[in-house]
């Protein structure tokens, strides 16, 4: 074996010349003794006790070394600890011997368990113990003990397991760190976060936040008990779910508005827009629900790109119907001619608008003391056809079934499906309610019931507030209507008979205005012609004015007198004269302003002609008599 | 401390058989930090990778020291290819270095 010998070093001091004198009887080798004497050796293997003596040199560095490597742990650390094979501590030094407060009740001998520390649960000291039995390096493990003064501390702790040169365990050694700073430092960084946390919990809108790709980053509590209630689209959509991908799913009837809402979203998150609103429907009638959704673009802040307000509008709506469906009542009651079509289209429109199947009307018939079916429509179905036809000829007493019962009581009754009690058979109900859901209320005058209305389908929402109110308010309408109807009708009926009675009496009758002139004449051909209106009756085609009775009539009406059988002539083409008789009286109207006069006419021509005809033969049989008697007068 | 470094031809049989040494040091020690950077610069230089090296601490391992017969730190040994020599001292003679390791200028 070749061995090279090193160059000698220049300068060695005294004390370690003699040193390595003393050294070198422990080497027995040239080169090695060479080496010695250059300097170019740290450390000799003693052969009898197997350790290494370190040269001056190397001692020298070794401490240095050492005091590096504590100087760099007291910078990357606050305490340095080392324990025996047992875990207990054997060790602890650090910038403060109290400074983690454990020193007051002495570390030494004990371990990290049995210390006081007060955020580690029994699960996580066993998984700890675990992790020394294992002999796995833990970092970071965080402690919190509190003082006796009642400061908190925050400690994070990390170690390695140390070993002999024989590979046998022989503890763990390790570094704690004071970071109660650093957590107090979060705490107050979180505070912000937890206060925006807190505003958005605390807003009554469900509100979602979402990334440029629609995920849901964060959403608040509203929203989260939203989702998990609401029914049809849009359910589940929790935080990480994608909203767009929700939309863009939609089908059936809410294809349409899942497509409207999934392009708005877009153009917010893009940035085309900077707000977009739409309103939208889940579920078919009557469990139909609405919603308004809002959504708002955010511009740099990170990751969210829109803020989702999505706000149950269902009551709102569902008032807004019910207004426009006391509307649509009140429209259909103002253009019907009869009751008859006014049911129909108020049945109709309730039923549209509440999504019922059909509905009937029962009239009180007072004469019979019964309910009488009068009117019903229903939606095209066999099933409905068959049940209303069922309905025709159908009479309730006031207290028997639930239109009986309604009638009685005055107040709506209405039956859900679910809501079929022991006591109330559907089997005994099915004639009324076609074995549905029922919902009944009374038509009402100012202070009587005069009829019910019955509406089925197959669902019946439960009425609320609201719906009570429209439902009395129509029922109030229709009453109104139907009682205006019925005296119509019998205005109608008296007028045709007293009609009838005139046109009896008379051949004519005739209206007038304020200054005399005809407005109407209604009857047969009155004055041989029929252009007379606007004329007066001394203004009429060949009157004959000369009478002295036209003055008397004059003042008669000038002084708003009735007059009766006001007789007079006019020229008839033929050279003969008509004769007529008016009979009228002045008209006033409600402030009590005279307007005119009205009054009825009678021809009595022949009746004229035979007294001329009569007058005209006595004075020619007097004049016979005279000449025949002289004496006879 | 032992640090072993695994050379390239290890793994390619057609190259030349690679150097095996051991270096033993002192962690620390000042001729073992010089004898380590002074062996790196001579292998990076002459063997070009070709080498496999093996780094003791005798604080750490003094049996393990005695057992291969050294005496000194630092102490470089050639195991291979014989024949096997030993170089004490920071290896700071190149020159007897590169004999001892068979590697003729």
């Amino acid at each position: 074996m070749d061995r090279a010998v090193p160059l000698p070093n220049p300068a060695p001091s005294a004390s370690e010349r003699s040193f390595k004198k003393a050294i070198q009887r422990l080497v027995k080798g040239g080169p090695e003794r060479l080496a010695i004497e250059a300097g170019q050796i740290d450390a000799i293997i003693d052969r009898g006790s197997g350790n290494a003596i370190l040269l001056p040199a190397a001692q020298r560095a070794l401490i240095e070394r050492k005091a590096e490597l504590r100087s760099l742990i007291g910078l990357a650390s606050d305490w340095y600890w080392e324990l025996d094979e047992r875990y207990r501590f054997v060790s602890h030094r650090g910038a403060s011997d109290d400074a983690d407060g454990f020193a007051e009740e002495g570390m030494i001998g004990k371990t990290l368990w049995d210390l006081s520390i007060d955020n580690m649960s029994d699960a996580d000291w066993r998984t700890h113990r675990q992790q020394l039995e294992w002999r796995a390096i833990f970092r970071d493990l965080e402690i919190r003990r509190v003082g006796r003064t009642g400061e908190v501390r925050y400690l994070s702790t990390s170690g390695e397991p140390i070993f002999d040169d024989r590979n046998q365990f022989k503890g763990y050694r390790g570094i704690t760190r004071d970071i109660t700073e650093r957590r107090q430092a979060e705490a107050l960084m979180q505070a912000p976060r937890r206060f925006d946390r807190a505003i958005l919990d605390a807003l009554e809108a469900p509100i979602a936040v979402l990334d440029q790709t629609g995920a849901v980053l964060t959403a608040n509590q509203a929203w989260l008990a939203l989702v998990n209630t609401q029914s049809g689209v849009g359910t589940g959509v929790a935080v990480g779910s994608n909203y767009l991908v929700v939309w863009d799913g939609a089908s059936g009837d809410e294809q349409v508005d899942g497509k409207a809402i999934a392009a708005g979203i877009r153009q917010v998150i893009a940035g085309e827009r900077a707000l977009f609103r739409y309103d939208y429907a889940c579920n078919p009638p009557p469990d139909r629900s609405w919603y308004a959704l809002s959504v708002t673009g955010i511009v740099g802040n990170g990751h969210a790109c829109a803020v989702v307000s999505c706000e149950d509008i269902t009551e709102r709506k569902r008032g807004e119907l019910l207004l426009g469906l006391e509307f649509t009542v009140a429209r259909c009651l103002a253009d019907a001619d009869t009751s008859t079509v006014a049911l129909q289209s108020v049945i109709r429109a309730i039923c549209e608008t509440q999504g019922w199947d059909c509905g009937r009307y029962f009239c009180m018939d007072q004469s019979a003391g019964v309910l009488r079916f009068v009117e019903s429509w229903g939606v095209p179905s066999a099933v409905i056809a068959q049940f209303l036809e069922k309905s025709r000829g159908m009479v309730f007493r006031p207290g028997a079934g639930l239109a009986g019962r309604v009638y009685q009581s005055g107040q709506p009754l209405w039956m859900l499906n679910s809501a079929r009690g022991a006591r109330v058979s559907s089997r005994a109900l099915a004639p009324e309610t076609s074995e549905n859901a029922a919902c009944v209320f009374p038509v009402t005058t100012a202070d009587k019931v005069i009829g019910v209305l019955a509406f089925s389908g197959s669902k019946v929402r439960e009425p609320d507030d609201r719906m009570l109110h429209a439902l009395r308010s129509i029922g109030s309408q229709l009453g109104r209507f139907m009682l205006r109807h019925e005296v119509v009708n019998v205005l109608r009926l008296r007028e045709m008979r007293f009609r009838v009675l005139t046109d009896l009496a008379c051949d004519w009758h005739w209206e007038q205005d304020r200054d005399f002139r005809l407005t109407q004449v209604v009857g047969c051909s009155a004055f041989g012609t029929p252009d007379v209106l606007g004329l007066t009756h001394w203004d009429l085609p060949h009157v004959v004015v000369a009478d002295v009775g036209w003055a008397e009539h004059k003042s008669q009406l000038a002084a708003r007198w009735s007059f009766c059988d006001f007789e007079f002539a006019i020229v008839q083409p033929d050279g003969k004269q008509a004769y007529y008789s008016i009979s009228g009286e002045p008209v006033y109207d409600e402030a009590g302003a005279f307007t005119g006069y009205c009054g009825t006419g009678v021809d009595i021509t022949k009746r004229k002609r035979a007294e001329i005809e009569l007058r005209e033969s006595e004075a020619r049989l007097r004049a016979v008599m005279a000449g025949a008697l002289p004496h006879v007068r | 401390m032992v640090r072993k470094k695994k050379d390239r031809a290890a793994s390619d049989p057609v190259t030349a058989a690679a150097v095996e040494m051991v270096l033993y040091i002192t962690e620390s020690g000042p001729n073992s930090v010089r004898a380590v950077a002074n062996l790196e610069a001579i292998c990076k230089e002459h063997l070009q990778g070709n080498f496999r090296l093996e780094i003791i601490d005798v604080l750490q391992y003094p049996l393990r020291a005695l057992a291969d017969g050294v005496v000194v730190t630092p102490s470089l040994a050639k195991l291979s290819p014989l024949p096997a020599a030993t170089v004490v001292g920071n290896l700071s003679d190149k020159s007897g270095v590169l004999r001892a390791l068979g590697i003729v200028e």
